[in-house]
């Protein structure tokens, strides 16, 4: 199977990490009253202040750890696999813009798009895509207890 | 499209795993595709015809309504 620009299969763990770290980062952040994409709420210091710093900081973090856990590569990065992660992404394309388009006709606030597009496809896709690979195991395993 | 990979492997005596090796994907994709559940490319069609040294159409066939 050709190398389809994906991240080596470490940077799964590496990924996991970050989203780890960003955790106990947003909750120091937000006992010194800082805000986090968790809230979505526009920084109130100005640009490149230390509050919207810190908002780059935690936001990069948390998506970017997402991005790695996403777009990994499997053990055995096969055609399966890839089918299936193809799959996912047009899932997740699909959920992410229902849910667009129904907080765009239904929620005035317009700050949670940005919430929406940080988390939405990317945790859709990693659920989805781990859910089949689990599938996938599940009938290996239960067709080995025969 | 169904297959009699599983007869294959019987005569061959090989494991899905010896194949899974032999044509560089995951016990998974043999265990699917054995199992109708996953239609292969053309290309691993044919590496899986070639292991078994014998025509793809004879470890392939289509079936009523493909």
């Amino acid at each position: 199977m050709k190398n389809r620009v994906l991240f080596p299969y470490w940077f799964r763990y590496l990924g996991w990490g970050l989203v780890i770290l960003h955790v106990p980062l947003s909750m120091l952040g937000k006992s010194h009253g800082m805000v986090n994409i968790m809230d979505a709420q526009p920084t109130s210091g100005g640009a490149f202040s230390g509050e919207h710093l810190f908002f780059i900081c935690t936001t990069l973090i948390m998506s970017s750890g997402l991005f790695f856990v996403a777009f990994a590569k499997e053990r055995i990065e096969d055609e399966q696999i890839w089918q299936i992660r193809l799959d996912s992404l047009r899932w997740a394309i699909y959920v992410n813009y229902i849910i667009l388009i129904a907080s765009l006709v239904f929620i005035e606030d317009v700050g949670h798009i940005l919430e929406l597009d940080f988390w939405v496809p990317l945790l859709f896709f990693i659920i989805r895509f781990r859910w089949m690979i689990w599938r996938l195991n599940r009938s290996l395993s239960r067709e080995d207890g025969r | 499209m169904k297959n009699n990979i599983r007869v294959e492997r019987a005569i061959k005596n090989i494991t899905q795993a010896d194949l899974a090796e032999a044509v560089n994907v995951s016990r998974q994709t043999i265990n699917t595709i054995e199992s109708n559940k996953y239609v292969p490319s053309t290309v691993l069609a044919l590496k899986i015809a070639r292991v078994f040294e014998k025509p793809v159409e004879q470890i392939f066939q289509l079936e009523e309504g493909d």
